[in-house]
């Protein structure tokens, strides 16, 4: 998994997102027993203190959870990993909507726009 | 922690002093051949008594090399160890900068007493040599420590030889560690200003060398002052021993205070001044 | 109790005011940042904190006592030059930091130096400038001090060597220890930072965390600290 940070935004919000977005998107899969808080923060090149932070808030959404002696586990709730993906997705039509706003589109022109984009990706 | 200190004060030393001190002696055995070699028939062949003759010189050399070799360990190692980049190493090391000081007195001496005691056993078998005796005849001449004794003891001046050879052994060690501290001080106070630093370190050295002459002066006159010159003419070997012998212990006791002066001008200078680039 | 506290600590150099009363707290457990432009008082700092400078002013204290030996048992420092002896053998220098540190993990530093193709018989002069700053960092990073105090680490390396450097503190340092780095290169640090400090002419002009910096003012502590110190 690759990090990338921001500058405007706390680190560990952002590693939260991506951490949760590696979810979602299958590059921590359900179950899995996540690496040490100290190896994490080194492979993110970040500080362990903001490793655990994340870590921590991503528990309390339900994403991981830990286990007192074996480690830290991504969870096998599929509910809560779904809900979490409708979320980026929402983000990402909202922010979506909101620029073909700015340039002027209604809502039935845009569901135009997008059908002919469809069809022109069946044909080649 | 001065234990360990010492131990990798010899580390750092004896990679130059050893090597040193053995080529002194390897150099010396060739010495004594060419010694041989002139005495003999090989001399006639003018190449070789050119050879020979060179490995004397360099003989020479050599003895009076090792001797400075030794001083300058003593100064570089005071200053590239403590004064340059690898104070920032020693210096914050849990071990107290009297261990530190102490461990290099304590080195350095060791290396000037070897080093002389080396010299001086070369020098001795040169001599040798050179009278062309034998070795093993002179051994079973040598009368064993408790003849010597007697032969004291029937002199009646055993006590006042043991006496002078420990003022004899003192004044060698204390002469030795106060040289070490006259360097050491003048470096560890030169060091405590921002420029100049080694100018400085001279100025101090030769400041505190004219000091401690009058200081030496200015006790000698003292003391001969209280001595009663009239009787010198008079006195028996007795009585001469005895004032030589006090008057070496006033030489001692004036080294010692300038040891112990240089010693905390030193430690003062590097827990108060130090000042690493 | 703090790890570090100064108080009113100031040092001058001559006519140079070094530092100029310095209030300072540091608590364990928490990766600091020392930042400020070249000369403005960080090494200085450090120097204070090892004893190797006494200040004209003010104190400073590590465990709530003066730098002495103590203070050095439990300190691990990272110069900003390479202060190791030349001849020195690997196999020495880990004598050496073993026999007179007694948290030194001889064998941790042995894998990591093996890691990097630096056997026992290596000497410092056979390595080159990026092996030895590897190297030096090692031997403190080896050490469980309880404060670990880095003097521009990643000062003058190319990025390989940057990313190493910051991975190995990350790595290696006591979780239960303060670690403070020292730098002007901002950016290349933030992210492994809890705390920053901002130092400027020998004053500290502001302590934080990266987190609230990012939060209040919206921007990385790199464009922050650029705007803090415009000129």
């Amino acid at each position: 998994m690759e990090w990338k940070f921001r500058g405007d935004l706390p680190i560990y919000s952002q590693l939260v997102e991506q951490i949760k977005l590696g979810i979602v998107s299958g590059s921590f899969l359900p179950g899995e027993r996540l690496a040490s808080v100290r190896d994490m923060a080194a492979e993110a090149g970040v500080n362990p203190n903001t490793m655990q932070r994340a870590l921590q808030e991503l528990e309390r959404d339900g994403m991981v959870y830990s286990q007192r002696t074996a480690g830290r586990f991504v969870t096998e709730d599929m509910r809560v990993i779904e809900h979490a993906k409708k979320q980026f997705a929402e983000e990402q039509i909202r922010g979506f909507l909101e620029a073909m706003g700015k340039l002027g589109y209604s809502r039935s022109e845009i569901l135009t726009l997008l059908e002919e984009k469809e069809e022109q990706n069946g044909d080649t | 922690m001065l234990g360990k200190l010492i131990k990798h004060e010899f580390r750092a030393t004896a990679r130059t002093m050893l090597p040193a001190m053995g080529a002194l002696a390897a150099l010396s055995l060739l010495a004594n051949l060419s010694i041989r070699g002139l005495t003999s028939g090989l001399s006639d062949v003018p190449v070789l008594r050119i050879v020979f003759i060179l490995i004397l010189v360099f003989f020479g050399i050599g003895i009076v090399a090792a001797a400075v070799m030794a001083l300058v360990i003593m100064i570089s190692r005071f200053y590239r160890n403590l004064l340059k980049d690898e104070g920032y190493l020693m210096f914050t090391l849990p071990v107290s900068v009297h261990s530190i000081v102490w461990s290099k007195l304590i080195v350095s001496l060791v290396w000037f007493l070897l080093t002389a005691l080396l010299i001086f056993v070369i020098l001795a078998l040169t001599a040798l040599n050179l009278s062309n005796t034998n070795l093993e005849m002179i051994i079973e001449q040598l009368p064993s420590w408790n003849d010597l004794m007697q032969m004291l003891d029937e002199l009646g001046i055993r006590s006042q030889v043991m006496t002078f050879l420990f003022q004899w052994i003192l004044a060698m060690v204390i002469g030795t560690l106060v040289t070490c501290l006259h360097f050491y001080a003048s470096m560890s106070l030169g060091h405590m200003f921002t420029k100049s630093k080694i100018l400085l370190s001279v100025v101090f050295f030769i400041g505190m060398s004219f000091l401690f002459n009058l200081m030496e002066m200015g006790y000698g006159i003292g003391v001969a002052g209280t001595a009663d010159t009239a009787r010198w003419d008079i006195m028996n070997g007795a009585e001469a021993m005895r004032f030589v012998s006090s008057m070496t212990w006033h030489g001692i006791i004036i080294s010692a205070v300038q040891g112990a002066v240089l010693y905390l001008a030193t430690v003062l200078g590097l827990k108060k001044g130090l000042n690493l680039e | 109790m703090a790890i570090l506290e100064c108080r009113d600590l100031s040092k001058r150099y001559g006519a140079i005011q070094a530092l100029d009363e310095v209030n300072l707290k540091i608590e364990p457990g928490r990766v600091i940042g020392l930042l400020g432009p070249n000369g403005s008082g960080k090494t200085t700092l450090l120097k204070l904190a090892n004893g190797l400078l006494t200040p004209t002013g003010g104190e400073i204290l590590i465990e709530g006592q003066k730098p002495g030996n103590e203070s050095r048992s439990i300190v691990s420092y990272l110069p900003d030059r390479p202060y190791l002896a030349e001849w020195m053998k690997v196999s020495q220098l880990l004598d050496f930091f073993e026999d007179f540190y007694d948290d030194f993990d001889r064998d941790k530093a042995t894998e990591m130096l093996l890691r990097l193709n630096i056997d026992d018989s290596m000497r410092i002069k056979e390595m080159s400038k990026g092996t030895r700053e590897k190297a030096q960092l090692i031997l403190v990073m080896s050490r469980k001090a309880q404060l670990y105090l880095l003097d521009e680490p990643i000062g003058g390396v190319d990025p390989a060597t940057r990313d190493y450097i910051l991975d190995t503190i990350i790595r290696n340092y006591n979780p239960d220890a303060a670690v403070i780095i020292s730098t002007h290169l901002i950016a290349d640090v933030e992210q492994v930072l809890d705390d920053v400090i901002f130092i400027n002419q020998g004053k500290i002009v502001l302590q934080s965390s990266v987190d609230e910096i990012r939060e209040e003012h919206g921007m990385s502590v790199d464009q922050y600290f650029r705007e803090v110190f415009r000129c």
